[in-house]
C-alpha cells in the first residue's frame, strides 16, 4: 500500500544517487578520564532505496555513527572533523533549529530496546500526533492527521483503534510496531533501525523484518539497519559494513562481503557462526576483548587480537581500500584471509 | 551495590563452607585445590568489608559538599567535648555553669532623657526609681544587667554574652551540643533498628505479616509527629532519653520501614537467599545474614536524615517549653522569649542567634552527610 | 477509576477511626481521669461540672465511652472548652479551620509550584553557574530551623522593614466600629478564590480537548489564569470592604510566605533529581529525535513524568506543613487551628486539644487521600492497579 497524501512528497528513487554520504567522521567524547575515540574515520553512501548495514560489537561505534546523524550524541561528545552530507548538505554545518527540523522529517530512527521510546503517561495517539503538529504544522487539519495515522497503524498492521492506548497497553511486540509506525509517520527518506528486533522473540522478529522490507519497498525509503546480528543484516540488506573499535574496517555488497569476507575480524565473525547447511567444522570463537577505547591500539585497531597481523599492522593503520566491485576492506594482509569454507548462502 | 554477608560467627556451619558470593575475588585465589578455603572466612569477609568500605569513602570524598557537612559535624563534636574540658579546667563553675551559673555582668550605662541605643543608655526615670533620685541626664553609672552582650575581657569574659539570667551563652551553647548529638543518636538509632527489622520481615515473610506491617506504616505516615508528641509531652514527662525513644518508634515504623522493605524484597528474590535456605538456613539465618547486611547502606542513609529530624523536633519541642530538660538549643530560645526578647532582633542577637544557627547548621551538616552518602549508595544521581 | 477511589475511601475511613480509637486511648492515659480535671477546673461552676460529668457518660463502662466517643465524634459533638467556657469545641474549631487551611493550602500550593518551576529550570541547564548556589538555598532552606527562622523573617520584613505587619489576624483598630465581621468577610474571601479556581480548572479541561496543539493550549491556558486572577482582584477592589479585605490579605502574607520558603527548598530539590533521573530515559532521547522543540521536551515529556515522585512526597511533606503551621501560627499570632491547639495543651484544656488533634487527623488523611488521587490522575499506569 501507499500512503499518498498529496501534501506529503511522492516518491521517485534513482539507486545511483547518493542520499546519505558520511565522509571521514570522526567523533570523540569527552570524559573525566579523557577522551574515548569512539568514531574514527568513518566514510560510507547510502543510496536512494538502498538498505545498509552496520554490523559490529557492542561498543564498536555502530550507534554513535547513527546518533551522529541526527546529531543526537550527548553533550560531551564532539566532532572533530568530516561531514554528513544528506542530499548534498552538511549536516554538521547546520545551527540547532535548522537540524530539528530535519529530524524526523528527512531522517527517522527507531531504537534499540523502542518499548522504551514511549512516554507513559500520553497515550500512543497523541505522541504520534506530536511529530506531525512539529513538521506540518498548519498543514494538516485535525481529521486528516487521524486518518494518517490509522493508515499507519494498519500498514504496520496494528487495529487502529489502538491509538487512543496508552503504551503500558500494548505488548512489547506491539510497541515495536507502534514506533515504526510513528518513524514513518512524516515520510522521511532514511530511517535508521538500531536492534530493531533485538527483545523480540523470532516469530515476531521474522514479522517485523518482512514488514520493514516491504514498507521501504513501497515508499522507497532508505533504511540503516544496525544489528550485532549478522544473520538478521543478511537477509535484509542492500549493502553491509562491518564495524570495530570505532572504524569501518569492511565494506561492500551483502552477497559479496558474506560469501568471501576480507578482513580478518569479519572472517572470524563469520566464521564463528555456525552453519545449518554448511559442512561441520570448529567453531573458532574470536580471543580476547575489544580495545579501550580511551587509549586504543596502535596502528591497525584490531592487530591485537589478528591471527594475520604483521610487524605493519601494529605500525600503521590500514585505510579502507576498494579491492573490486564495491567491496571495500581496510587491512594490509588481506589476500591472506583465505576462503570460508561452506560459505554462507544467503 | 551490596555488601556482602558479615563475619562469620560460626565457621564450622555449612553456610560457611558455602561461602558467601564473593565480590572481586576469584575462587581460585581464596581456595586450593580440594576447594576447600586455605584463608579462614572471616578474614576474607574482613577484607572484602573494608575494600567496599574503602571504594564508597573514595566516592564519598568527591562529593564537596558531603565532605563540608561532615566537617561541620567535626567541629560541633569537638564542641560538645570542649564543654566538659572547659568546666573542668579554665571555666569557674558558679560562673558558667549553664543552667545555674551566674555572673553580674556590669555595664557602665549613661544616663539620658531618650533612650537611642538600649544597650548603653539608660533613661532618666528608670535611674532615678533604680538608683539615685537626684541622679541628672549625663552622667554614667554602672548596673549589673542581664542579658550582657558578649565581653572578650575581663575577669570571666563572655564571647557571646550572657541571657537574661546572668548565665554565660557559649556554655549553654557547648553543653547543648552534647544532648543534641546524644538525642540525634538515640532517634536515629532506634529509627533506623525498627524500620530496618520491620522492612526485613515485611519482605521475607510476605503475606500477612507484610500487609499488616505495611496498613500500619501507613497509618504512622498519616500522622503528624509534631502535634502528636505535643500531646504526648502534656502527658508524660519527657526527657532526652524517653523524647528519643519515642521519635524513634513512631518513625521507624513509618515511611522509612516501607522504603526499606522495597530494599530488602529487592534482596530476597536473589537466588542466594534460595540457595542458602535450601543449605538448610532458618528464617532468622537468611533475614540476619543475607537481607539485612544488604539494606544497612540505605539504613545508614536513612540514619543520618534521622539525625536531622529529630533534632529539629526537639528543638521546636524545647522552644514551646514543653520539655523536661535543663538546657538545650530550643530552651535558650525559649528563655529569650519568655524573657520577652523574642522580637530583639540585632539589639539581642546573642540570645537568638547562636542557638538558632546552631540548629540549623548541625542539621544542615548531618543532611549534607546524608545526600553525599546517597549519591554513593545509589549510582544514578552521579555526576559524570 | 471509581472503584479506586472507593476502595481509598474505605481505607481511609478504617484508618481513621484506628486514629481516633488511639487518640481516645491517649486521653485515658493521661493522668487522672476527665473527671478529675473538670472537677477539678475552678472556672466551672459546681453544679455544671456534675451535670457534665453524666452527660460526659463518665460513670458508664469503658468500652460504652468508646463508643459513645467515636460516635460523637462523627455527629460533630467534640465537647465543651474548659479555657473557653462555655463554647463548644466545635464552634471554635469551625472558625479557626478555615484560617489554618487557607495558610497550609497557600503555603503548599506556593512552594510546589515555585520549587517544581525552579527545580525543573535547574535540572535542564544542568552545570549553570547558579546551580550549585540554589542548591545549597534549597539544603539551607530545608534544614533551617524553623522557630528560628519564622522569627527572624517576623523581625525583618515585619520589624525592621515594616512592610508586614507584625502578626496577628487583622488590624483591630482598623476593624473597631466597621459593619463587617471578619470571619464573614474572611469567608467569603475564600468563596471567591474556590470560585475562581473551580473555573480556572474547567477552563483548561475545555482548552485541552478543543485547543489543537501544546503551543496553542499553554497560551490560551496563560490568558485564562490572568483574566480570572484580574477579575478576582477587580472585584475585591471595587466591592465595600475593599479596605479590609486588603488588611486580612495583608496579613496572611508574611506567615504564608515563611511557611512557603520552607518548603520551597525541599521541593525544589526533589524535583531537580526527580527530572535528573526521567531526562535519562529513553522516551527523551525519542522526543529529541522526533525534531521536539526544547521547552516541549523539557515540559510537556520530562517534568510531567518528574511530577509523579513529587506528588508522592506531597504525603510526607503534609506532615511537615502542620507542624510547621502549628508553629507559624504560633510565631505570627496567626488565630488558627494550630494555635489553638497549642494553647490548649498549655492550659490543660483537654477537649479542645484532643477535638483539635482528631481535626488534624482528618486534615491529613484528607491530604493522603488527595495525594492518591492527584497521582491516579498523573500516572496511567496506576489506574489498572
Amino acid at each position: 500500500m501507499t500512503l499518498s497524501l498529496e501534501k506529503l512528497k511522492a516518491r521517485q528513487i534513482d539507486p545511483t544517487r547518493p542520499l546519505l554520504e558520511v565522509d571521514r567522521l570522526v567523533m570523540r567524547y569527552h570524559i573525566k578520564a579523557g577522551q574515548v575515540s569512539a568514531v574514527e574515520d568513518v566514510s560510507f553512501t547510502v543510496h536512494e532505496g538502498e538498505a545498509v548495514g552496520l554490523v559490529g560489537e557492542s561498543g564498536c561505534g555502530k550507534t554513535s555513527v547513527a546518533l551522529s546523524l541526527l546529531r543526537l550524541l550527548p553533550s560531551n561528545a564532539e566532532y572533530v572533523s568530516g561531514e554528513i552530507r544528506l542530499d548534498g548538505e552538511d549536516l554538521l554545518s547546520l545551527n540547532t533549529d535548522e537540524m530539528r527540523q530535519r529530524r524526523w522529517k528527512e531522517i527517522a530512527m527507531v531504537f534499540q530496546g523502542a518499548m522504551n521510546s514511549w512516554n507513559p503517561v500520553y497515550r500512543v495517539g497523541d505522541q504520534i500526533r506530536e511529530t506531525l503538529d512539529t513538521h506540518y504544522r498548519g498543514v494538516m487539519s485535525y481529521t486528516e492527521q487521524r486518518q494518517h495515522m490509522e493508515r499507519l497503524f494498519s500498514a504496520v498492521g496494528l487495529p487502529p483503534a489502538m491509538l487512543d492506548r496508552y503504551p503500558h497497553e500494548f505488548s512489547g511486540g506491539m510497541r515495536q510496531r507502534a514506533v515504526i509506525a510513528m518513524a514513518l509517520g512524516c515520510s522521511p527518506r532514511l530511517i535508521i533501525a538500531d536492534e530493531p528486533t533485538t527483545a523480540l522473540d523470532v516469530i515476531v522478529q521474522d514479522q517485523i523484518l518482512k514488514e520493514l522490507k516491504r514498507i521501504q519497498a513501497d515508499l522507497g525509503m532508505s533504511i540503516i539497519y544496525i544489528s550485532h546480528d549478522i544473520a538478521v543484516i543478511a537477509e535484509v540488506t542492500d549493502s553491509l559494513g562491518v564495524m570495530y573499535a570505532g572504524k569501518l574496517v569492511e565494506y561492500g555488497p551483502t552477497g559479496t562481503v558474506f560469501a568471501r569476507p576480507r578482513h580478518p575480524y569479519a572472517y572470524l565473525l563469520l566464521r564463528s557462526t555456525p552453519s545449518i547447511s554448511g559442512p561441520r567444522r570448529q567453531l573458532a570463537p574470536l580471543e580476547g576483548e575489544p580495545p579501550d577505547l580511551l587509549d586504543p591500539p596502535t596502528g591497525c585497531r584490531f592487530h591485537p587480537r589478528c591471527p594475520f597481523a604483521t610487524e605493519q599492522c601494529v605500525t600503521e593503520e590500514p585505510p579502507l581500500e576498494e579491492i573490486g566491485g564495491g567491496h571495500r576492506v581496510a587491512c594490509w594482509n588481506h589476500e591472506d584471509v583465505p576462503e570460508l569454507e561452506g560459505a554462507l548462502q544467503r | 551495590m551490596s555488601l556482602p554477608p558479615p563475619m562469620a560467627v560460626d565457621d564450622n556451619a555449612p553456610e560457611a563452607r558455602l561461602g558467601a558470593p564473593a565480590d572481586g575475588a576469584s575462587a581460585l585465589e581464596l581456595t586450593d585445590a580440594g576447594g576447600l578455603a586455605k584463608t579462614p572466612m572471616w578474614r576474607i569477609r574482613w577484607r572484602l568489608f573494608r575494600r567496599s568500605i574503602g571504594t564508597m569513602w573514595a566516592l564519598f570524598s568527591e562529593n564537596r559538599l558531603g565532605m563540608f557537612g561532615l566537617g561541620l559535624i567535626l567541629l560541633f563534636a569537638v564542641m560538645a567535648i570542649s564543654h566538659p574540658i572547659l568546666m573542668a579546667t579554665v571555666w569557674d563553675p558558679g560562673v558558667y555553669d549553664p543552667v545555674n551559673g551566674y555572673d553580674a555582668v556590669v555595664t557602665e550605662y549613661t544616663v539620658v532623657e531618650e533612650i537611642t541605643d538600649p544597650l548603653t543608655e539608660i533613661d532618666l526615670q528608670t535611674a532615678r526609681l533604680r538608683l539615685n533620685p537626684t541622679i541628672k541626664p549625663g552622667a554614667v553609672v554602672s548596673i549589673p544587667t542581664q542579658p550582657a552582650p558578649p565581653t572578650i575581657s575581663g575577669e570571666n569574659p563572655h564571647y557571646l554574652g550572657t541571657d537574661a539570667q546572668g548565665r554565660d551563652i557559649l556554655s549553654q551553647l557547648l553543653y547543648s551540643t552534647r544532648s543534641a548529638f546524644f538525642l540525634g543518636a538515640v532517634a536515629a538509632f532506634t529509627t533506623v533498628f525498627i524500620a530496618t527489622a520491620v522492612g526485613a520481615i515485611a519482605a521475607y515473610f510476605g503475606g500477612w505479616i507484610d500487609g499488616g506491617l505495611m496498613r500500619f506504616a501507613d497509618l504512622i505516615l498519616l500522622m503528624p509527629l509534631l502535634p502528636v508528641l505535643i500531646v504526648l509531652s502534656a502527658v508524660f514527662e519527657m526527657t532526652m532519653v524517653l523524647l528519643g525513644l519515642i521519635i524513634g518508634v513512631l518513625s521507624g515504623f513509618g515511611g522509612v520501614a516501607i522504603v526499606l522493605k522495597s530494599q530488602a524484597l529487592a534482596v530476597t528474590v536473589k537466588s542466594y537467599v534460595d540457595a542458602a535456605r535450601v543449605a538448610g538456613g532458618s528464617d532468622w539465618h537468611v533475614i540476619f545474614r543475607h537481607i539485612i547486611p544488604n539494606v544497612l547502606p540505605l539504613s545508614f542513609l536513612f540514619m543520618m536524615f534521622g539525625v536531622t529530624d529529630a533534632i529539629a523536633i526537639e528543638s521546636t519541642l524545647s522552644f514551646f517549653g514543653l520539655l523536661n530538660v535543663p538546657m538545650t538549643w530550643g530552651i535558650m530560645i525559649n528563655s529569650a522569649q519568655n524573657n520577652g526578647y523574642l522580637l530583639s532582633g540585632t539589639s539581642f542577637w546573642w540570645l537568638l542567634f547562636p542557638a538558632g544557627l546552631a540548629v540549623s547548621f548541625l542539621c544542615f551538616a548531618f543532611f549534607l552527610v546524608g545526600r553525599g552518602m546517597d549519591e554513593v549508595i545509589n549510582p544514578r544521581l552521579r555526576a559524570r | 477509576m471509581f472503584k479506586f477511589l472507593l476502595g481509598r475511601l474505605v481505607q481511609m475511613a478504617i484508618l481513621f477511626v484506628v486514629f481516633l480509637s488511639l487518640v481516645w486511648l491517649l486521653l485515658q492515659a493521661m493522668p487522672g481521669d476527665i473527671s478529675d480535671t473538670l472537677v477539678g477546673n475552678p472556672s466551672i461552676p459546681l453544679s455544671v461540672r456534675l451535670e457534665l460529668r453524666e452527660s460526659l457518660g463518665l460513670s458508664q463502662p469503658l468500652h460504652i465511652q468508646y463508643l459513645t466517643y467515636i460516635t460523637n465524634f462523627f455527629r460533630g459533638e467534640l465537647g465543651v472548652s474548659f479555657s473557653r467556657y462555655p463554647q463548644d469545641v466545635s464552634a471554635i474549631l469551625w472558625t479557626a479551620l478555615p484560617r489554618t487551611l487557607v495558610l497550609f493550602l497557600s503555603a503548599t500550593l506556593l512552594a510546589f509550584w515555585l520549587g517544581f518551576k525552579t527545580g525543573k529550570l535547574i535540572a535542564w541547564g544542568r552545570g549553570a553557574g547558579s546551580e550549585k548556589g540554589l542548591i545549597v538555598t534549597g539544603i539551607f532552606l530545608q534544614t533551617v530551623f524553623y522557630p528560628w527562622f519564622a522569627i527572624v523573617m517576623l523581625w525583618t520584613f515585619g520589624f525592621f522593614f515594616g512592610w508586614f505587619p507584625i502578626g496577628r489576624f487583622i488590624d483591630a483598630r482598623l476593624w473597631q466600629g466597621s459593619p463587617f465581621n471578619a470571619n464573614e468577610i474572611f469567608g467569603q474571601m475564600i468563596v471567591s478564590v474556590i470560585i475562581a479556581t473551580v473555573i480556572y480548572v474547567i477552563g483548561r479541561y475545555l482548552i485541552k480537548r478543543y485547543a489543537r496543539d501544546i503551543v496553542t493550549q499553554t497560551r490560551l491556558g496563560q490568558g485564562l489564569a490572568a483574566i480570572c486572577v484580574g477579575a478576582l482582584v477587580l472585584f475585591w477592589w471595587l466591592h465595600p470592604a475593599a479596605v479590609y479585605v486588603a488588611d486580612i490579605a495583608h496579613h496572611t502574607m508574611l506567615p504564608v510566605m515563611t511557611l512557603g520558603l520552607v518548603a520551597f527548598g525541599a521541593t525544589m530539590l526533589l524535583t531537580r533529581s526527580a527530572m535528573l533521573e526521567t531526562l535519562g530515559e529513553d522516551y527523551i532521547l525519542t522526543a529529541r529525535a522526533k525534531g521536539l522543540p526544547d521547552r516541549v521536551i523539557r515540559d510537556h515529556h520530562a517534568a510531567r513524568n518528574a511530577m509523579l515522585p513529587v506528588t508522592t512526597s506531597l504525603v510526607l511533606a503534609l506532615a511537615f506543613v502542620i507542624g510547621g503551621g502549628i508553629v507559624t501560627e504560633t510565631i505570627f499570632s496567626w488565630p488558627g487551628m494550630g494555635l489553638i491547639f497549642l494553647q490548649a495543651i498549655n492550659v490543660s484544656d483537654i477537649p479542645l486539644a484532643v477535638g483539635a488533634l482528631s481535626i488534624t487527623g482528618v486534615l491529613a488523611l484528607f491530604g493522603h487521600l488527595l495525594a492518591d488521587i492527584l497521582y491516579a490522575v498523573l500516572d496511567p499506569r496506576i489506574r489498572v492497579a
